[in-house]
């Protein structure tokens, strides 16, 4: 698809995030796995080794562990600005799930599409909009009055 | 052979009956058809707050809630500040449906009616003196426009939801109305005020609320009709004489799109320039420039302090007037 038939947006965060204080967007984490299924290994690694330690450097995220039987474990990460990322995690080492969630929990919630620049500000001119007289030459807004003209022009 | 396989076909059919087929479920048909139509009756399904879907600690939600703003929360009081006045007449009323006398039905929860009450209290007046030293050369009418826009329902619905606070509260209704949510984020900011105190109330209000002021104009939540009036009225305020418009600049006069630049003058000096494509039109930006300038509201002003040791305010005031 071209680039302008694609959705794109803005460079924006949530809230201005940043400017005041910076809040984690990621709120709530939650593994769906099976207790036997091969294609749930990595997940259960990394539920073993690492998910309390995940769940400890970020106390801002709640993280829900969901045995199930099924064959595709998915991980849903939720934000806060409400919208909901799920994804699958089939046949994934914890090496690769461990990464896939750290990257789930740096992301802001909002759409990943194209985005139109990597800068934005709301002022995008410093110098103003254009106008006729942008670069012009100064000397173009003075005009002679007859009378006072001869007076500035004699000394 | 497909002429013989017929004759064959032919001869066996009257006399031998076909055993019916064990796979052919001729019921699911029909029922997949009834249930479509019940479902189209019905229309979709109510949406679900997130509190009644699986997998939700409300306990372990709010201590992450907490975490999250990087607040020291009371928790008993944040989660005062999350019920709802209907939530607690609806919850009553069904433990008495279930029988159970009033004494054991009572619920033992508050609702956060006053915590809201508190918090409303403190936005406006901490806003009020904190905007005061922010923009100590706004007038009382610009000053009211700037804090209604701040306290807003909108404002204060879109900071709401974007920080999740739909997700807790406990409310009758779903989708919440815009009130429930208003309520709601003011009483935990009376919630917050209770437990942490006024500096870092404040602290949250200026980290949430004023950075929805960004990208605004002054005009923007100040509708201001005559703005020559306006600055008329301002500059014999400051004894500063009257401005006189003359244009300073003009090109397409003939044309349909012209254009005009109008320069205010109070005593020879230039005080502020405005396109328009009328000269009345550049006449009243020319105005509302000069405005934006007199009340430190200019594109290019200084940005808002965030840090958070913000007390020596002699400092922002040599700023403004300089």
């Amino acid at each position: 698809m071209t680039a302008r038939g694609s959705p794109s947006r803005f460079l924006q965060s949530v809230l201005h995030n940043g400017i005041g204080r910076y809040v984690y967007q990621l709120k709530r984490l939650t593994l769906t796995f099976s207790k036997d299924a091969q294609p749930s290994r990595g997940v259960r690694e990394y539920i073993e080794e690492k998910v309390v330690d995940f769940a400890k450097q970020n106390p801002s995220v709640v993280v829900y562990i969901n045995p199930k039987p099924c064959r595709v474990p998915k991980l849903v990460a939720e934000y806060m600005n409400g919208s909901v990322r799920e994804e699958d995690i089939n046949s994934k080492t914890a090496e690769d799930l461990a990464q896939l969630i750290q990257k789930m929990a740096n992301q802001s919630g909002l759409d990943i599409i194209r985005i139109r620049k990597p800068y934005h500000t709301d002022n995008p001119s410093i110098q103003g909009q254009w106008h006729p007289f942008t670069n012009k030459p100064t000397a173009l807004a003075l005009q002679s009055f007859g009378a006072v003209g001869q007076q500035t022009d004699s000394p | 052979m497909s002429l013989l396989l017929l004759g064959l076909r032919s001869a066996a059919g009257p006399g031998l009956r076909c055993p019916p087929v064990r796979g052919k479920k001729r019921w699911l048909w029909p029922h997949l058809k009834a249930q479509a139509r019940k479902a189209k009756m019905e229309g979709p399904p109510k949406p679900v707050p997130r509190l009644r879907q699986p997998n939700f600690d409300y306990h372990a939600e709010i201590v992450a809630f907490s975490k999250r703003l990087n607040e020291t929360f009371s928790i008993q009081l944040l989660k005062t500040a999350f019920v709802n006045h209907s939530y607690l007449e609806r919850e009553e009323s069904r433990r008495q449906e279930l029988g159970l006398d009033s004494e054991t039905a009572a619920l033992n929860l508050e609702d956060n009616q006053k915590l809201a009450d508190k918090g409303s209290e403190f936005t406006v007046s901490y806003l009020t003196s904190t905007l005061q030293q922010g923009f100590p050369n706004l007038p009382a009418a610009g000053m009211r426009a700037l804090l209604d826009y701040l306290t807003s329902q909108q404002v204060l619905c879109h900071v709401a939801q974007n920080l999740s606070i739909e997700d807790l509260t406990l409310s009758l209704e779903f989708p919440m109305s815009l009130d429930t949510v208003q309520k709601t984020f003011l009483a935990i900011i009376g919630a917050l005020l209770e437990s942490s105190g006024p500096e870092r109330t404040g602290r949250f209000l200026q980290d949430f609320l004023i950075p929805q002021m960004i990208g605004k104009d002054l005009f923007d939540f100040w509708s201001v009709t005559d703005p020559m009036s306006l600055l008329v009225e301002q500059l014999s305020q400051r004894k500063i004489p009257l401005p006189e418009p003359r244009i300073t600049r003009q090109s397409g006069v003939g044309t349909v799109l012209p254009l005009y630049f109008v320069g205010l003058y109070c005593d020879k000096k230039l005080i502020a320039e405005g396109p328009g494509e009328t000269v009345f039109a550049a006449e009243e930006e020319a105005a509302r420039v000069a405005l934006r300038k007199m009340f430190g509201f200019a594109e290019n002003r200084r940005p808002w302090d965030y840090s958070p040791y913000r007390q020596d305010s002699s400092d922002r005031k040599a700023i403004h007037a300089s």
